[in-house]
């Protein structure tokens, strides 16, 4: 006990108030490190472990206004640009993050910071009031969070000891072991199923979807009472054709006693790249409502069709 | 994932800008009140000049004599005289002016600068008024001359000491407010009010004359408190009650002559039977549904001829008063649902057809886009505790939810066992979008008022009252307006040792020291604090000076006829003492948000970090940060209230106990319970505008943070947050607190489908349990008010939440738009 709330990992993010992940009013703790590398990625500051800098170029106030991290960077990685505005050289900067203590709008800022499980649920526990009347709790999202296993691992586990109603946002690409622990503590699980053809997963992902459909499996298997719910973000020219959601869709079914949502692609995470000195993967295309609306029907009829045992339904988020 | 989605009220606009048919419009419930909504609708509102006239009329024939008896025979010619219309396909009759939308004039507030005013009406760029040029002949002529130098105002003006006006009014011109210690009882006669109108639904207006009449018979023929105080008051009583007949009856031969004339044959038979009720109510009990909702009516606009009532009566508990009879007529199969919308609804258009004309420039700036708001009550506990949810409440919000217009406003009170199907109704017609309803909280306002001296089934059958305030209709007997007091005008005065950079080189403040000379944030602190209690003393002598001069200028024999306590003790409602009754006054806290952000980043720059030297700070703030985007940028970005987080909290909670302190102290001494309230109206706009730069960021002369909210844009953490920093700053451990209004604003997609009602729901539970006195809410797009900023003839009828009240948003100025922008729109990410 005394050791799990000691235990300490790197969170980017607390998300108080979320109603979409999960049932009731939640707050998401984001660890960071992922093991996938998805192109359309919406949280490309979750993919590495390591906190990291990003640059807010609109923030920034230029030299005019503001000096103060002109001669804070001892690698040489800050410059001033044509219009006055801070220019970040990614390729010098060895991350130590001074240039970032300084700057007073925010736009030099670290992605990640250390907390401890004591510290992220006391974070967690100031919305308790609004746990016991939701039926929420807290959610472990990422990233992938089981990444970082033992600080997941800890946060679960003293997550109960304390009644919080705990679920998980996974992409299943761990080590079934860690899983396995983490079944034990979890109310409900969010398990992403981006693709049902390996080579696709791969090519869109940087990894095979075996390990994730395997785990699935096991966990329906193994843990038969726990709430999952599978899910699927349609990404146009990835996933959106009937054929990838029939597919799924069917793999859902065969699990049996499952629920499937699709979810609406969006594109909040384009400036995030921009910040990290990064590019985006994926084209600047929506996916039209009607279009989601029919894979959404699909989905359904896949699940419900064919013989009315099958217990999963089609909840549109 | 959701930023496409609009709300319901959106989607309506937008279905009507690309020209769709509205299919509520033809339906039986709204058909009616569509028709007359736009007959009315984008009228520019004129002044009716007649009861402004014939209330002079009649005070000038009555000097000398007592108050109440003059106010009711001034109400007496009225009724006889004004004129009296049954308008085109209206249910209801009764109105207070000309047909369209009007307003009138109560000289007796403000006849001393009538004059001038009147000129200036038409000019106005906010809330305009048409004058027509024989009436602003007979105002310039007739109606203001005999007010000059008999005005409360003036009166007022002349009684505060030396060194309160300065705080008040513009030492060169008492017809301006400084907008730091604001008296709000000069521009209306009496604070918000709720009649117990289930009294004339019960006996009648004839059945309290009789009442009046046998106290009369039985006073002691010697007595000289008898002869001089209660004689004249029940004979005011006597006369209102007969006012009102005759003005109802006026109304019944009106009808009954347009019958004759009529030639379709459904519109005659409806006026033959207006006519057949306006002779039976409001003078005997009502037998029916049409009946009382038309007493009601009766009551209710003649309430507007009587006085200035700030944001006008309340309607009180709808849901309850008006069941007995509706339940009645539908099990005898007289009366649908549809027909009772119908008749709501023909009260509703007549409630938007009255303005509440504000002559005096703060009342103007107080209540932004002609402003009223009598508030219907829905749901909450029966007198015996138990939940009063019924049929009549679901009507009600279906009507909400049906008929988009920004009147009545509608509170529900939410209770710990409030039924889900109602809280499930609630959210759903808040999710509408346009404000409605606001919430109050049972958990929170029964315990407070307990031990504020009410009795459980008094305060179980409270009613909501104005922005956020609570009535106890028999119960309640305060009625004098109170001060506003800016609180960023303290925190200015101790930047710049009792100054405003407004106000020049005058010490309007206690002359603390400057701030470039306190080591510690303790120094800093107690000088603010000094400043802080400095105004809530002038705001408590103020209104001690109100209450005493009130009682010689109003009365309200109308008001007081439906009063348990006036009646027993033949006084007047207006009075400062009535026994048995309890006084429920106020001071409110204008830009609290403002005040605890600026202290937390002076307390952490400054005294912690000593990131920012006081100089540097001054010096940015006196320039309006000119030069200085980075420092301002890092004030900022400083901890700030409405995150759930304590550095600010803390501050917060002191602020609030400080001012709590005071009153516990002192309010005895004015004989009121003058409690710390924090509910604006639109006031943290004007306040604003006199208020420098501050330490938290702020931009010199914008608004203020307003209510309980956090400062615009400031709460970054999410609803939740706001709700917990509430909780957090409140002193639970005092009595010495009044309303606190909290403004949410959400996206529509954050609360889309079922699941979002679900969530809304377990939201609003949750708010109840931490027993926070009101909320509402604004479930609306950003862009959908940056696009009717632009293009207000496109979006004429969106209506938004604003400070206790809903308004449609091109009434409003320009500023206070903007601040509606500023808000912090949340949505999941």
């Amino acid at each position: 006990m005394q050791t799990d709330r000691k235990t300490q990992g790197i969170l980017f993010n607390v998300q108080k108030y979320s109603v979409h992940d999960g049932p009731g009013i939640r707050t998401i703790l984001f660890l960071k490190g992922c093991s996938l590398r998805c192109r359309w990625c919406s949280n490309p500051e979750s993919q590495r472990l390591e906190p990291e800098l990003a640059f807010n170029r609109d923030k920034c106030l230029g030299e005019d206004h503001c000096q103060r991290c002109h001669s804070v960077c001892p690698n040489q990685a800050l410059g001033v640009a044509q219009d006055g505005k801070m220019h970040w050289i990614a390729d010098n900067c060895r991350q130590c993050h001074a240039c970032a203590q300084v700057c007073p709008n925010k736009a030099l800022i670290v992605y990640g910071y250390k907390a401890t499980v004591e510290q992220a649920l006391r974070w967690v526990e100031e919305d308790e009031a609004f746990y016991s009347r939701s039926g929420g709790g807290v959610t472990l999202s990422g990233g992938e969070p089981l990444v970082q296993s033992d600080f997941a691992l800890a946060l679960l586990r003293e997550s109960k000891r304390r009644r919080i109603h705990t679920c998980i946002e996974t992409c299943g690409m761990v080590p079934w072991h860690v899983i396995r622990e983490a079944a034990q503590h979890l109310d409900h699980v969010l398990y992403d199923v981006k693709l049902a053809d390996s080579e696709k997963h791969r090519a869109a992902t940087g990894a095979g979807n075996e390990v994730i459909l395997d785990n699935l499996r096991r966990l329906k298997r193994e843990y038969p009472n726990l709430p999952i719910t599978v899910r699927t973000p349609v990404i146009p020219g990835i996933n959106d054709t009937p054929e990838d959601i029939r597919s799924i869709a069917q793999i859902v079914k065969d699990l049996g006693g499952t629920r499937y949502e699709l979810l609406g692609y969006h594109r909040m995470g384009t400036p995030k790249y921009v910040y990290l000195g990064r590019s985006y993967g994926v084209t600047e295309q929506n996916l039209p409502e009607e279009r989601l609306g029919q894979l959404r029907a699909l989905a359904r009829q896949v699940l419900t069709g064919a013989e009315e045992t099958a217990q999963g339904v089609c909840a549109g988020a | 994932m959701f930023e496409c989605c609009l709300s319901p009220q959106e989607q309506f606009i937008q279905d009507q800008l690309d020209g769709k048919e509205n299919h509520l419009r033809n339906q039986s419930a709204h058909a009616r009140a569509y028709r007359i909504l736009d007959r009315i609708s984008g009228l520019t509102p004129k002044v009716d000049v007649q009861r402004g006239r014939l209330f002079t009329e009649s005070m000038r024939e009555t000097e000398g004599q007592p108050l109440v008896l003059r106010w009711a025979k001034a109400l007496m010619h009225v009724a006889k005289n004004i004129e009296v219309y049954i308008d085109e396909d209206q249910l209801l009759a009764g109105r207070a002016g000309a047909q369209g939308r009007y307003g009138i004039l109560y000289p007796e507030l403000d006849g001393d600068f009538l004059d001038v005013a009147i000129e200036q009406l038409s000019q106005r760029e906010v809330s305009p008024f048409i004058v027509d040029p024989e009436d602003a002949r007979i105002i310039v002529e007739e109606i203001a001359p005999y007010w000059k130098g008999k005005t409360y105002h003036e009166a007022l003006a002349k009684a505060l000491p030396e060194e309160t006006l300065p705080l008040t009014y513009k030492p060169e011109n008492v017809l301006e407010s400084r907008y730091i210690v604001n008296e709000t009882s000069s521009f209306r006669s009496s604070l918000q009010w709720v009649h117990d109108y289930e009294k004339v639904l019960k006996r009648g207006f004839g059945g309290i004359k009789k009442e009046a009449q046998e106290k009369l018979a039985a006073l002691d023929p010697f007595s000289p408190n008898d002869n001089v105080q209660k004689k004249p008051f029940l004979e005011a009583i006597i006369l209102v009650c007969d006012a009102i007949i005759l003005w109802a009856n006026r109304h019944a031969e009106e009808a009954a002559r347009m019958a004759l004339s009529e030639t379709d044959p459904t519109r005659k038979s409806e006026l033959e039977q207006i006519a057949q009720i306006c002779r039976h109510v409001p003078e005997h009990p009502a037998r029916n549904f049409r009946e009382a909702m038309q007493s009601q009516w009766f009551t209710q606009m003649f309430s507007r001829l009587e006085q200035k009532t700030g944001t006008i009566i309340s309607n009180g508990r709808m849901d309850q008063y008006l069941y007995p009879y509706y339940k009645a007529d539908v099990e005898a199969g007289v009366l649908d649902e549809e027909q009772a919308i119908e008749l709501f609804e023909c009260m509703w258009v007549g409630m938007a057809q009255f303005i509440d004309l504000y002559l005096s420039p703060t009342g103007g700036a107080f209540n932004e886009g002609y402003a009223h708001w009598e508030a219907v009550t829905i749901g909450g506990q029966t007198p015996d505790g138990r939940d009063a949810t019924n049929d009549l409440t679901y009507l009600l919000l279906r009507s909400k939810r049906e008929f988009p217009l920004h009147y009545p406003d509608l509170a529900a009170r939410i209770h710990a066992r409030s039924p889900k199907r109602y809280l499930w109704e609630v959210a759903e017609t808040i999710k509408q979008g346009s404000g409605f309803p606001k919430l109050i909280n049972d958990e929170e306002v029964i315990p407070l008022h307990l031990s504020k001296g009410a009795t459980f089934d008094e305060i179980y059958d409270y009613a909501v009252s104005g922005c956020a305030e609570i009535r106890m209709p028999n119960r309640d007997t305060y009625t004098s307006g109170c001060a506003y007091i800016n609180y960023a005008a303290a925190l200015e005065m101790a930047l710049y040792g009792g100054r405003m950079l407004k106000y020049g080189d005058e010490v309007i403040g206690l002359p603390t020291a400057e701030p470039t000379r306190f080591a510690t944030w303790d120094e800093f602190w107690e000088a603010y604090l000094a400043q802080q209690i400095n105004l809530i003393k002038h705001a408590f002598v103020q209104q001690k000076i109100i209450i005493d001069l009130r009682s010689r200028h109003f009365a309200t024999p109308l008001g007081s006829a439906l009063h348990d306590l006036c009646m027993e003790h033949c006084t007047d409602l207006h009075q400062p003492k009535i026994e048995g009754g309890i006084d429920l006054g106020y001071f409110e806290c204008i830009g609290y948000g403002t005040v605890v952000d600026s202290l937390a980043t002076i307390k952490k720059l400054v005294f912690e970090e000593k990131k920012v030297g006081m100089s540097e700070l001054l010096e940015a703030l006196r320039t309006n940060f000119q030069g200085r985007e980075d420092l301002r940028a890092m004030l900022r970005n400083c901890p700030s209230y409405g995150n759930n987080d304590p550095y600010a909290d803390e501050i917060a909670k002191e602020i609030d106990r400080q001012s709590v302190e005071f009153t516990k102290k002192y309010a005895k001494e004015v004989g009121v319970h003058l409690d710390l309230r924090y509910v604006p109206f639109t006031s943290h706009v004007p306040f604003g505008k006199v208020v420098s730069a501050t330490p938290n960021g702020r931009l010199a002369y914008t608004p203020l943070s307003d209510g309980s909210s956090a400062s615009q844009g400031a709460d970054v953490n999410g609803p939740t947050a706001i709700l917990m920093s509430n909780f957090m700053s409140k002193n639970y451990d005092y009595r010495e607190r009044a309303a606190r209004l909290l403004n949410i604003k959400f996206t529509p997609g954050c609360v889309a489908d079922d699941e979002g009602t679900e969530k809304l729901v377990s939201f609003i539970k949750t708010w109840c349990d931490l027993r926070l006195w009101h909320i509402q809410f604004n479930i609306i797009n950003k862009e959908t008010l940056l696009a009717a900023q632009k293009n207000p003839e496109r979006y004429r009828n969106l209506i938004v939440r604003i400070a206790g009240y809903s308004a449609y948003f091109c009434d409003l100025s320009k500023d206070l738009q903007d601040d509606l922008i500023a808000r912090t729109g949340h949505s999941q990410v």
